[in-house]
């Protein structure tokens, strides 16, 4: 029987989200106090020692980006922003961070911007997070009013301002280089890569983006170290993840365990098991750009080089259970119609491979003798496709589910 | 100077290729031959990456990559073409085709078109898939008077947008929805309700004719137009150079063309859509002779030889000087410079001049005085890369539309803009600061900027030292005169806050570079020559000047109003601005012209205003006016009316009758600029070839021919040009700034005079080592503000302005006679403020009678806050309200130009 780790989510459900003296008295700030005694590269150097990978998805390491983007030349104007655009479908973690404990990402930004000397931050948020966005702007005006934002941070000459800006529903902006488009007022579409956000993001300046849940993760290790935030996780994922497990389950909600939980024992122990009682038919792991597993897969282990061996993904976090009578094809459907909305359509293969591939899946149930799995094949060569010439992840991403489904589920489809 | 780019060696598909390094691989891989295909990429446009067709594999780089966003390198090697590489891109094409309605009309250049037939998709059955389109829905776009979008053939390429943007500055487009069923929305909506002001990049960008032209739609078989005929555009001075398609003998579009100064493919309205007065069906077609009252056709003879016999009846009765000749600025240098030719032999006098004297006379006069050359200073793409520019009195986006897009750009990049215009113009939204003084306070205005730039040290003592006649002396006596014109005085006289005025001054002095562009608001005022000298002194004491992107120019409003008085069509100068009062200029002349020294007259003549002024008087008895309409853009007209009335003989040489040719005793029907070969000077002294696209209609005749039949059937025979490139090499060899260009040359690109000798490159930026002034160096004028002696009181308690629309182009005779133009405005109207609507209780569309001490008129109220409470704005292109009845003939004493921006008047409901 496993149990929750809670590092992030410590304080969520303890103390008032709307008061910063609680969050003080529960030793908040103290990581910020901490990091501001120190150099600018101490922070940077405790963050790359940690092996903090980032949670929004990509896993990429933030010691690195951190690196980047603090870069070489002096005096440049350089931003953090919190990706808070929490888009992911089954995704809901970076929610009750901000909603439970809001001055933990503040604080998080903070130490960030002073890791890199940004003077400037912004957390791009989900337009419908009304909580969210309330919560986090009591908890600015507060960081203000104590001296946590504003200038000469806690009389260390160091100065950051903090503003939200909530995004207008659309999914691709939760991606980071659409999310600096649509922060400069723009419209959101995907911009080329290279230049990354590090070397030219927000207004063409060099800019560190972070999702919520790897900014909250900054107080945590500034205070205690990264050897500390080693001992949780695993080898190539140190830390905690919080998982939002939904769907055929008992209680579905957020869970912060260490890295590497077994898939079964995050389902059952701490959701509740399936609601039916009845083991698994699939587990959609990582949302809609996610990877459909098998119950064969129910000892997998929830950390980056598992799942990478395992040909799944971790994505954001997002665990969605498919109970043993459910049909995938509806699911994948809905999956594909979801895509094929949110495609901007600024690149040819997106745009017309998203709503080509929708459209043949609509075909897919009562079409005379069994097409379905040519279809299906059919859909995955498109996807593929698709993968390669696409300019932003979310062309790239139908393939995820679409394989996985192919390679794991035909028979189940071909029944359905 | 801008550094040698580094080269880089690199290959494709193998083939080394050498390119420099910061160079686009699509660009350059399709320069050298590699057509590796693509859509959404213009050599214009930042690159998009959207269409993807143009993928290729680069070793040591992940996946597919878009050749339009890579830039080359040393070393890489780079796949173009393999069997994956091209199969991908038929599937993206057959993916467009999904969505793209291929109906293909034979009217526009089709690039997808091109590529399906490439990639063999051409017929449906190759396809993979079945089309969606129809499905979509989409709605065609017709609202625009230009343009129809149909989204059902859009690509989604972006170009139309970024064409809009990036290119013209206007930013007028954008997508709407999302995915495949996105489409093009101009402002919030429909093109005919948006602010888009038909320039028409976007048709001209668009790969698959999603966005086509509306005019001659029906009839356009581009099968049946060869090659298309360049050209320059015969509207402002910019001097954009247009392609003209002819399909059976008419003009039926013209495009930019890419690739060339000054336009780089760019037009505005006028000069994509603005030649269908060329075969408008009001073409004077046979010469008309007027008898008792009335005018009849006659024959080329009868008329030239009534004309002869009359102007040489008036010059042996009362002498060569009581002749004079208006030229023209729409006319070619080649007409123009033997239309002077003609004034100064068969006339034998130096009255001749043209609608300039109306314009930037003053100017020029000033710049002449001060620095010594009558143009502009700098070439037209310095307007994007000065550091800072000063606007004043220069409407510049509706008036030098395409002069404008490179200010815009250069906006984006950071430009410091400093507006200075009594009225709001389109340019305030890209300005750091709009100065909006009173009409008439410029001087005050100046001399409280240089006041600012002394008190705080921003002069360029170096450079008065060294560059300006006095040194620090001269620069004494300026510190001096405007020692008085404090923040606080200025500010009492203009209006202007004292805080704008400080941020322009510095904004201009501390700018690393910065240029002047100074129009018709300050040009055209009794005050106009000093005017400009204070413009001068507060460049030459902070030495912006003398330095690429430095200087000072007056954007030209017509396409040769610049190259009419190089080739000498001005009472004071020859060609190459020339005293005529030097003897030395005359025996060289008339030298080259094979007449008698003495027969040219030593005498300055009179200018535009003053011929009239003397027709008046009874001095000037008869007149030859070529392709002018004096009676709609002479100021005074009731006066300049009365003028022409009394002359004995007056000839109009003209494409249409206009509200001149009423007073004239002949018409001769002349030639469009679209019906001749010739040469143009445009406003960055750039001489431009002009090319014969169609013929002239009827009998109207190239009007250089019709001068030269005329000077000799009155004795002063000029040579036999056999062609218009020997009119050019004669006046090259009596023009000292043309003397090295000759249509050869030009054959290869424009030339910017000065251009001493052949193997003279041009001179792009004037006076980098010295000004052309005698002493080689610029003079101060430090000039007093003396307020304006036409002020408003109890009957006439309005100040009237009047300057130009974007959509009309001087009196009207060609863009009124062009369906679109006329689509987007059609009616003469006036702008008042809201707080003088309600004192003289106007509502907007109220018909309004407005008088001056002079005259009279009716139009339309607008209510607007453009302009200041108690000042007003009209356009003067309208017939029916002929805003010139109002305003005055009195004139600035050293450049005659009249004060067309500067009348009292008052308003009255009708």
């Amino acid at each position: 029987m496993i149990r929750e780790k809670r590092i992030i989510l410590r304080n969520s459900g303890v103390i008032d989200p709307g008061s910063i003296a609680e969050y003080i008295n529960a030793g908040g700030y103290k990581g910020l106090s901490m990091a501001l005694a120190g150099t600018p590269g101490k922070v940077v150097e405790e963050v790359v020692a940690s092996g903090l990978r980032g949670r929004g998805g990509a896993g990429f390491p933030t010691g690195t980006k951190k690196q980047a983007a603090a870069g070489k030349d002096a005096g440049t104007i350089r931003y953090v922003v919190c990706n808070a655009d929490e888009g992911e479908p089954g995704t809901f973690k970076d929610k009750a961070i901000m909603e439970t404990n809001p001055h933990l990402l503040i604080e998080g930004m903070i130490i960030a911007a002073y890791g890199i000397d940004s003077e400037r931050g912004y957390i791009y948020i989900r337009g419908e997070y009304y909580d969210s966005i309330n919560r986090l702007q009591n908890a600015i005006s507060q960081a203000y009013d104590r001296g946590y934002l504003g200038t000469d941070i806690l009389g260390s000459g160091f100065s950051f301002d903090l503003e939200i800006k909530p995004g207008a529903g659309s999914y691709l902006c939760g991606e980071e280089l659409t999310m600096l488009e649509s922060l400069e007022g723009k419209r959101g579409y995907p911009r080329i890569k290279p230049p990354f956000p590090a070397e030219k993001g927000l207004w063409g300046k060099p800019t560190l983006v972070n999702n919520v849940e790897t900014l909250a993760n900054l107080p945590g290790i500034i205070e205690h170290g990264s050897a500390w935030f080693r001992s949780s996780g695993t080898e190539s994922t140190p830390g905690t993840k919080i998982f939002s497990v939904c769907g055929d389950v008992r209680n579905p909600g957020c869970y912060e365990v260490d890295a590497g939980v077994i898939l079964d024992d995050l389902i059952n122990d701490l959701a509740g098991g399936t609601r039916n009682g009845k083991p698994w038919k699939a587990v959609l792991l990582g949302g809609a750009a996610g990877t459909f597993v098998p119950y064969s897969c129910n000892d997998l282990s929830l950390c980056y080089e598992r799942l990478k061996e395992r040909c799944a993904t971790l994505g954001s976090g997002a665990v969605i259970v498919v109970g043993s009578g459910r049909k995938l094809i509806p699911l994948m459907q809905s999956i594909l119609r979801f895509f094929r909305h949110e495609s901007c359509g600024k690149c040819v293969p997106c745009r017309i491979g998203t709503t080509y591939i929708h459209e043949r899946s609509l075909e897919m149930p009562g079409a005379g003798h069994d097409p379905r799995i040519s279809i299906l094949e059919e859909m995955v060569n498109h996807a593929r496709q698709m993968a390669t010439s696409s300019l932003c992840p979310l062309g790239q991403s139908p393939i995820l589910p679409l394989e996985t489904l192919q390679r794991h589920f035909s028979e189940s489809i071909a029944t359905e | 100077m801008l550094q040698a780019k580094e080269m880089v060696t690199f290959t494709i598909d193998g083939r080394t290729i050498e390119a420099p390094d910061d160079s686009n691989l699509l660009e350059i891989a399709r320069r050298n031959g590699i057509a590796i295909p693509g859509l959404c990429y213009h050599r214009k446009l930042t690159p998009t990456g959207a269409c993807r067709l143009c993928l290729v594999k680069i070793e040591g780089m992940r996946g597919l990559i878009t050749s339009c966003t890579v830039k080359v390198a040393e070393g890489m090697k780079v796949t173009a073409f393999d069997r994956e590489l091209e199969a991908t891109r038929k599937l993206l094409l057959d993916y467009l085709l999904y969505e793209h309605n291929d109906a293909y009309d034979g009217t526009y250049p089709d690039e997808l078109r091109e590529l399906v037939q490439r990639y063999g998709l051409d017929s449906p059955e190759n396809r993979y898939f079945k089309p969606v389109w129809e499905k979509l829905k989409f709605e065609k776009d017709d609202s625009s008077p230009v343009l129809t979008y149909d989204p059902s053939k859009c690509i989604k390429c972006f170009r139309c947008i970024k064409a809009c943007d990036e290119v013209q500055g206007k930013n007028v487009l954008s997508f709407t929805d999302r995915g495949i069923n996105s489409f093009i929305i101009a402002g919030t909506g429909i093109w005919g309700g948006s602010e888009c002001d038909g320039c028409g990049e976007c048709i001209q960008l668009c790969p698959t004719g999603a966005i086509v032209e509306k005019p001659n739609r029906d009839v356009i078989n581009l099968e049946k137009i060869g090659s298309g005929v360049v050209t320059t555009c015969p509207y402002c001075g910019v001097g954009c150079q247009i392609e003209l398609l002819v399909q059976d003998g008419r003009i039926v579009r013209s495009n930019g063309v890419e690739g060339v100064s000054p336009n780089d493919g760019r037009l505005c309205v006028k000069g994509r859509f603005g030649y269908e007065f060329v075969h408008s069906p009001d073409r004077l077609t046979r010469p008309l002779i007027k008898r008792n009252g009335s005018f009849k056709e006659a024959t080329w003879d009868e008329a030239l030889g009534l004309i002869a016999e009359r102007f040489t009846d008036i010059r042996n009765r009362y002498g060569s000087d009581a002749l004079a000749g208006y030229a023209s600025a729409k006319c070619s240098n080649e007409d123009n410079y033997l239309f002077q030719k003609f004034i100064r032999t068969a006339f034998g006098t130096n009255n001749i001049d043209y609608c300039t004297r109306l314009c930037h006379a003053s100017t020029v006069t000033a710049i002449l005085k001060a620095i010594g050359d009558g143009a502009g200073s700098n070439p037209v793409e310095d307007f994007e890369t000065t550091d800072c520019l000063f606007v004043i009195g220069n409407n510049i986006i509706d008036t030098h539309p395409i002069t404008a897009t490179y200010v815009k750009r250069g906006a984006v990049k950071g430009q410091k803009i400093i507006v200075v215009d009594p009225k709001w113009t389109p340019l305030v939204r890209y300005a750091t600061v709009w100065l909006q003084p009173k009409l008439g306070t410029d001087i005050a205005l100046l001399n409280g900027l240089v006041h600012i730039i002394i008190k705080n040290g921003w002069t360029d003592r170096k450079f008065i030292e060294e560059r300006v006649e006095g040194g620090l002396e001269a620069f004494k006596e300026l510190e001096e005169l405007t020692a008085r014109y404090t923040p606080g005085y200025v500010t009492e006289i203009t209006g202007v806050p004292a805080a704008s005025l400080s941020l322009a001054a510095m904004l201009y002095a501390t700018s690393p570079t910065a240029m002047i562009a100074t129009g018709m608001g300050m040009s055209q005022q009794v005050t106009g020559t000093h005017n400009v000298f204070c413009l001068i002194n507060m460049m030459l004491i902070t030495g912006q000047v003398g330095r690429e992107r430095c200087g000072i120019n007056p954007p030209r409003g017509q396409n040769n109003v610049q190259g009419a008085t190089d080739v000498g069509c001005s009472p004071l100068n020859y060609p190459g601005y020339m005293p005529v009062k030097n003897d030395d200029n005359r025996r060289r002349v008339a030298e080259v012209w094979g007449v008698p020294y003495e027969s040219l007259s030593p005498e300055p003549g009179l200018t535009t205003v003053e011929i009239m002024q003397a027709g008046y008087d009874g001095r000037i008895k008869g007149i030859y006016i070529m392709g002018e309409n004096p009676m709609i853009s002479d100021p005074n007209l009731n006066h300049t009316e009365e003028a022409l009335k009394r002359m004995e003989f007056v000839v109009v040489q003209d494409i249409f009758l206009t509200e001149t040719t009423s007073f004239a005793d002949v018409v001769l029907p002349a030639s469009s600029w679209a019906e001749k070969e010739g040469t143009f000077v445009n406003s960055d002294r750039r001489v431009l070839r002009g090319r014969k696209a169609v013929e002239c209609p009827g009998e109207a005749r190239v009007d250089w021919k019709i001068i030269h039949e005329l000077a000799g059937r009155m004795g002063w025979p000029m040579p036999e040009y056999r062609n218009e490139d020997e009119i050019f090499d004669e006046l090259a060899r009596v023009t000292p700034i043309m003397a090295g260009i000759s249509y050869d040359r030009l054959e290869q690109g424009s030339i910017q005079w000065p251009c001493p000798g052949r193997d003279h490159p041009g001179t792009p930026t004037l006076y980098l080592d010295g000004f052309n002034t005698p002493t080689g160096r610029g003079r101060l004028f430090p000039v007093e503000y003396v307020p304006q002696n036409e002020q408003t009181d109890g009957d006439y308690p309005l100040m009237l302005n009047s300057g130009r629309l974007l959509y009309h182009y001087h009196t009207a005779t060609m863009s009124r006679r062009t369906k679109v133009l006329r689509d987007f405005v059609d009616e003469s109207f006036v702008q008042i403020h809201p707080g003088d609507a309600g004192r003289y209780d106007l509502e907007d569309g109220a018909r309004v009678r407005i008088e001056s001490r002079r005259g009279e008129l009716e139009t339309t109220v607008r209510i607007s806050e453009e302009v200041l409470e108690g000042e007003m704005f009209m356009p003067w292109h309208f017939t029916e309200s002929q805003v010139n009845r109002l305003t005055r003939d009195e004139l600035d004493p050293y450049s005659r130009i009249a004060p067309f921006k500067l009348s009292a008047v008052r308003i009255i409901k009708i």
